[in-house]
């Protein structure tokens, strides 16, 4: 019973709902078509059966009639009284017994039942005969024991009777479907929210923080859809508020950056001049300077991102010519994998820029170095792939990597670079999920990882 | 005499570190701190201005307009961020290039000097004297820069006549947005190509007798342009 509850529980809802509705039709039109059955059949069998004995106790008193007058002509008055076809009529006088109509052996009519005639009491019965239905009514016709017996046809009757059960069964049997056909339909429009709301939630859990829900007129739903919206707007709120904050702080930052870049760069170029331990001083200080620089520009970028979704920079781009227009110095070596034609996608063309200039630097810094650019097509999308040298990455840090701050260093590669802002990949991933892609890492065959970055292709 | 620079720009910190730079780099930088100022001191020995769109009082655009009105001057805008709307409304006011903050001497060098390259008269490899090319019914001449169409001279900048040249020049084979970015704008292009469609646009508006059905500068979806023939 458990067993079977649980088994029941782990079907999903809407069917759960969609079975009770078909249980419960089928359970209240099965009751319907019983009553109407029974009710039905009885009737017509009472009907039939007290035709039938009027006529017989009618036949009995003509037959009675003809008997005291002693006329002859009594089989041909027998003939005459089975009227419709199938009748036959039985009659015992003087021990002798005559029939008319349908041949039929006497001794195949119960002899409980003449005996009950014979005794003086009308009597009837429903038995088969040559595998037909028959009412046979027995009636004393004298009181000296002659008998009358009228066997009627019921074929017409049970022919009339199976189809009626046939359709109560095929109503029955009906109205369970219609039954699950309905609870399947009102549970899943009584689910259709929940599918809403999972499917709102799972956007918002991939990053699209516009996700609502339709809000409904159901009083009972209206609240559920409300209550998510409001805290998805707190949530964008916040995320905004966020950004704006990190865009806000970036940009103020880049007035005394300007200052101090093309200051430090008066005094790089003064190098020589200075003497050793300033100049080294110098040396560190332009090194920060810059990767404060990238780290600002990085940060502005990010905030940007979450704060608008740019449409109007999207045109079609060659994936070929973003590939090869990557500077050599940048990857140096690598070789450079496009079919032709090569695949157009959606793109904007600065940031698709970017996604493939900071996987190289990430490949460069992390991975000793780009050995391979390809772009291919992978059902339906077309892919960029950013093949290194490294010794690839760690299964368990394959979505982790796409975070920001998470550092090459901490995970035990290359501590020697600090030169990074933390935040290329973390852009890479948020650029590439706002043209509508995705990015991900595996293993290149061989050694090393394989960086892939994954666009709806657009017909040329 | 060295390069001469007119530097616009509000934030005196960054005026100072950037025409200290600047100098450092061997230019001549003229310092001005408003758009009335620096329309003043504009005069005819200037070689680029380098241009912030945001100032107190006239703002960058009008500036660049205004300057541009007057003549050919070369004019570098500097914006707070590449994608605003201000990029594209610097370029439309007539800017040749445009640099993102924070401005970086080094860089701002090395786009002057390439703007500057393509401003002085192409002599040696194009056009040995003046050689006429011909499309639709322009004339191009390439001696003296001017294109006529029936008769009447069409005015474009020293940099719409670049772009054009190089479209002319391939014949109606497609020139790649990389490609064109590097032989006018001349240095290694690795960013955005709204430099490259406002630049098109504005050389659409000039020569093309509908610019919203161009027939002479073609866009090839997905890579660059071409000529019409």
């Amino acid at each position: 019973m458990n067993g079977l509850r649980r088994r029941f529980a782990s079907v999903s809802l809407r069917w759960r709902v969609a079975l009770a509705f078909g249980l419960v039709t089928t359970a209240v039109a099965g009751l319907l078509s019983a009553t109407t059955w029974q009710l039905a059949s009885s009737y017509m069998l009472e009907q039939r059966e007290r035709g039938a004995t009027n006529q017989a106790v009618v036949d009995a008193r003509l037959v009675a009639d003809s008997l005291r007058r002693g006329s002859d002509d009594l089989p041909t008055l027998l003939v005459g009284l089975t009227g419709e076809p199938e009748t036959a009529v039985l009659l015992r006088s003087d021990g002798r017994w005559t029939t008319a109509g349908r041949q039929v052996d006497v001794d195949s009519v119960p002899t409980l039942l003449l005996a009950l005639a014979t005794s003086g009491t009308p009597a009837r019965q429903r038995l088969e005969l040559d595998r037909a239905p028959v009412l046979a009514v027995a009636l004393p016709v004298t009181p000296e024991g002659d008998l009358f017996v009228r066997l009627v046809p019921l074929t017409e009757l049970d022919r009339t009777l199976r189809f009626v059960s046939i359709v109560l069964v095929a109503g029955t049997v009906l109205a369970g479907l219609l039954g699950v056909l309905l609870g399947w339909w009102t549970a899943r429009r009584a689910l259709a929210p929940l599918t809403e709301l999972t499917d709102a939630a799972g956007r918002m859990a991939e990053g699209d923080l516009g996700a609502r829900l339709p809000v409904r007129r159901e009083a009972d739903l209206a609240p559920l859809a409300t209550r998510f919206n409001d805290t998805a707007d707190a949530l964008e709120e916040r995320v905004q508020r966020d950004a704006r904050f990190a865009g806000d702080v970036s940009h103020e930052l880049r007035t005394p950056l300007t200052t101090m870049i093309n200051a430090v760069e008066v005094l790089r170029r003064r190098r020589g001049d200075l003497p050793e331990t300033a100049g080294r001083a110098v040396d560190l200080l332009g090194a920060d300077v810059e990767r404060f620089h990238r780290m600002v520009e990085d940060l502005l970028e990010i905030s940007r991102g979450i704060q608008v979704p740019d449409r109007h920079d999207l045109a079609p781009v060659d994936l070929g010519i973003v590939v090869r227009n990557v500077p050599a110095s940048l990857v140096p070596g690598a070789v450079i994998d496009v079919p032709e034609p090569s695949p157009l996608v959606t793109a904007d063309r600065r940031r698709l820029d970017q996604v493939v200039a900071n996987l190289c630097d990430n490949a460069r810094h992390h991975g000793g170095g780009v050995v391979r650019l390809g772009v291919v097509r992978r059902d339906g999308e077309a892919a960029i792939e950013v093949d290194d040298a490294g010794p690839g990455v760690p299964a368990e840090l394959r979505d982790r990597i796409f975070e920001r701050f998470t550092r090459g260093t901490r995970s035990g590669r290359n501590r020697a670079y600090s030169g990074g802002t933390g935040l290329g990949l973390a852009l890479v991933a948020q650029h590439v999920h706002g043209l509508g892609g995705r990015v991900w890492v595996e293993d290149r065959p061989g050694e090393g990882a394989r960086f892939v970055v994954a666009l709806p292709e657009v017909a040329s | 005499m060295g390069t001469r620079v007119l530097l616009v720009e509000d934030d005196e910190r960054i005026r100072q570190a950037l025409g200290l730079a600047l100098a450092d780099e061997g230019y001549d930088v003229v310092e001005t701190a408003t758009g009335e100022e620096a329309l003043e001191v504009v005069d005819p020995d200037l070689d680029v201005v380098l241009l912030d769109l945001m100032l107190p009082g006239i703002d960058g655009i009008e500036v660049c307009s205004t300057l541009r009105s007057r003549g050919d001057l070369p004019i570098i805008i500097a914006t707070a961020r590449s994608d605003t709307a201000d990029v594209i409304a610097g370029l439309e006011a007539g800017a040749d290039d445009y640099v993102t903050k924070p401005l970086i001497a080094g860089e701002l060098a090395a786009r002057i000097k390439a703007l500057l390259r393509r401003r002085r008269p192409s002599g040696s490899e194009d056009a040995p004297g003046s050689s006429e090319l011909r499309v639709g019914d322009l004339v191009i001449s390439t001696g003296r820069e001017e294109v006529e169409r029936d008769g009447h001279r069409l005015h474009l900048t020293h940099t719409e006549f670049r772009l054009l040249i190089e479209l002319v020049s391939a014949r109606g084979d497609v020139v790649t947005r990389e490609q064109l970015l590097q032989r006018v704008w001349g240095y290694d292009y690795f960013g955005d190509t709204r430099l490259l469609d406002v630049h098109v646009r504005r050389l659409r508006r000039k020569i093309e007798p509908d610019p919203d059905d161009p027939t002479l500068v073609l866009t090839v979806r997905g890579s660059g342009y071409r000529v019409g023939q």
